[in-house]
């Protein structure tokens, strides 16, 4: 069994970066050269799954394999909520890393993958510090907080980073150094205490956050960057947009320089028609009003 | 003022270029020696230019080689970069990614990284293969950092130097068991290793050996 640390350790590497998902090599080609730290394999980009209204599976290996021919950066794919056995398939692939997600269906509505069984290392999301530690109990070497995929609407995004460094420090502060609180807190949210103690003395996750869900625009990865995410997933935003090359080379380098306003300005002018996408407030009243990002527990 | 003047031109100063990458973990090991040694050291992140020349020293961290190549590139920083690498008063540390990007050759995968061509090695990128085929190995240094063994290192999607092209100007100073040379020092001033000594939790013992054999060496 792979060490935990040599899982993590290669979100480490991807600090700072910017992954962006893709559906053909072509598309994987073109997030390489724009500074792309990583790729997300996959059929259709969120946007397009969530107007199909279809189930919503793995990808399958061949189109995976292509993209992983085509670049030599890290390559991530998804599966399905609590389906082991795809993620059996993807790691006989040697899949770099996978994302447990909710943006497919979820194929068991209790239970998530057990992730240290895996060699391979998982990504997955979450809303809470609760279902972030529950995922990292599980095995997950990395977390993203879930914003709502395939909207362009960065607001899901921002209000669960915030919740989870609220939560943190709303912790610290009642629960103290006293063993048994910390306990109490640990069973009720389901994780063992040494995992809850070492966020109380760490202030943070032991593993690297990213953000993930409705980042359109240099300035959204910037604010979710200047809001304590260590790195942005971008998903329809960029290929949804008229100047793919040109957005995906600004939203590198807005993660980059994520606190530096005349970066920002420059690298935010000019860059076309960015994704029109779709307001969570409008959600309700589109064919598929359902919300991703309550998908996962 | 004037004793305060003194006292700073005296500090060295070493930073960590944060383009992309585990660059905190550095900073965070680099703090950690110095406070246990003492060192009269100081660290930043060296996002642009100006960061840049303000350095004695420089380390370019784990991440994505061609991320850090082409973000150096387009912010116009690279210019820099090689300017800062090749002058003899300064000294530098690559780690992976960083190793990759210091490089004279590369001899695969080359297409999409600008090299700062200072390293005379050859380096294989992602030698090892995928991250399936990452691992951790425990290694004993002492033969370049004294008493240091037992040391935990990690390689992750790592690089390998496959060719020494200068035996005059580069020391081979650590080989696995295979004989895939992972760590190497070109004239006392540039070490280059491909594994992440900066992943090792709370050990500052190669920082340390940095700090002390190159940055307050040279």
């Amino acid at each position: 069994m792979a060490d935990f640390k040599v899982k993590s350790g290669l979100a480490q590497m991807l600090k700072g970066g910017v992954i962006m998902d893709v559906v053909t090599a072509e598309q994987a080609i073109i997030a390489e050269k724009a500074g792309a730290c990583a790729v997300m394999a996959l059929e259709q980009i969120p946007a397009d799954m969530r107007k199909s209204g279809k189930v919503c599976r793995m990808s399958d290996p061949k189109m995976i394999k292509e993209i992983m021919n085509s670049v030599s950066i890290p390559v991530m794919a998804k599966v399905r909520i609590g389906h082991f056995v795809e993620a059996q398939i993807l790691q006989a692939l040697e899949i770099d890393y996978i994302d447990e997600s909710e943006v497919l269906t979820p194929a068991d509505w209790k239970g998530h993958i057990k992730k240290n069984d895996f060699n391979v290392p998982f990504v997955c999301g979450a809303k809470d510090l609760g279902e972030a530690l529950r995922r990292i109990e599980e095995g997950a070497a990395m977390i993203r907080t879930k914003g709502e995929a395939g909207t362009g609407d960065v607001s899901e995004a921002v209000k669960h980073i915030k919740k989870i460094k609220s939560e943190i420090k709303e912790y610290q502060d009642t629960l103290g150094d006293d063993t048994d609180f910390i306990k109490q807190r640990a069973e009720s949210i389901g994780v063992s205490y040494e995992l809850l103690k070492y966020v109380l003395d760490n202030g943070k996750l032991p593993v690297v956050n990213f953000a993930a869900g409705g980042v359109a625009t240099p300035a959204d990865a910037a604010l979710l960057m200047q809001l304590g995410c260590e790195g942005v997933f971008v998903g329809s935003g960029i290929f949804k947009s008229s100047d793919p090359e040109k957005l995906a080379r600004a939203i590198v380098e807005a993660t980059t320089h994520y606190d530096d306003a005349e970066t920002l300005l420059k690298v935010s002018t000019d860059l076309g028609d960015l994704m029109g996408g779709l307001s969570i407030e409008s959600l309700k009243n589109s064919e598929n009003p359902k919300r991703l990002a309550n998908i996962g527990w | 003022m004037v004793l305060y003047d003194t006292v700073t031109m005296m500090t060295k100063r070493i930073g960590v270029l944060a383009l992309q990458g585990a660059f905190a973990e550095h900073i965070a090991l680099l703090n950690k020696a110095i406070e246990d040694n003492k060192h009269d050291i100081e660290v930043i992140t060296v996002k642009t230019a100006p960061q840049l020349s303000s350095c004695d020293s420089l380390i370019i961290p784990g991440g994505e080689s061609t991320t850090i190549s082409l973000i150096a590139k387009r912010t116009g920083l690279f210019d820099s970069l090689i300017e800062f690498v090749h002058d003899p008063t300064k000294t530098v540390w690559g780690t992976c990614a960083g190793l990759i990007f210091l490089a004279k050759q590369l001899s695969n995968e080359s297409s999409l990284v600008n090299s700062l061509d200072l390293l005379k090695v050859k380096v294989r990128r992602n030698a090892f293969g995928r991250q399936a085929e990452s691992f951790i190995e425990t290694c004993d240094f002492s033969s370049f950092i004294p008493d240091c063994t037992g040391f935990q290192v990690y390689f992750i999607r790592a690089p390998i130097i496959e060719e020494i092209l200068s035996q005059d100007d580069v020391e081979t100073l650590y080989t696995l068991k295979d004989g895939s040379i992972v760590a190497v020092s070109q004239q006392g001033r540039i070490l280059g290793t491909s594994f992440h000594p900066e992943l090792s939790d709370n050990d500052a013992r190669f920082h340390n050996y940095f700090i002390q054999k190159f940055v307050l060496n040279n």
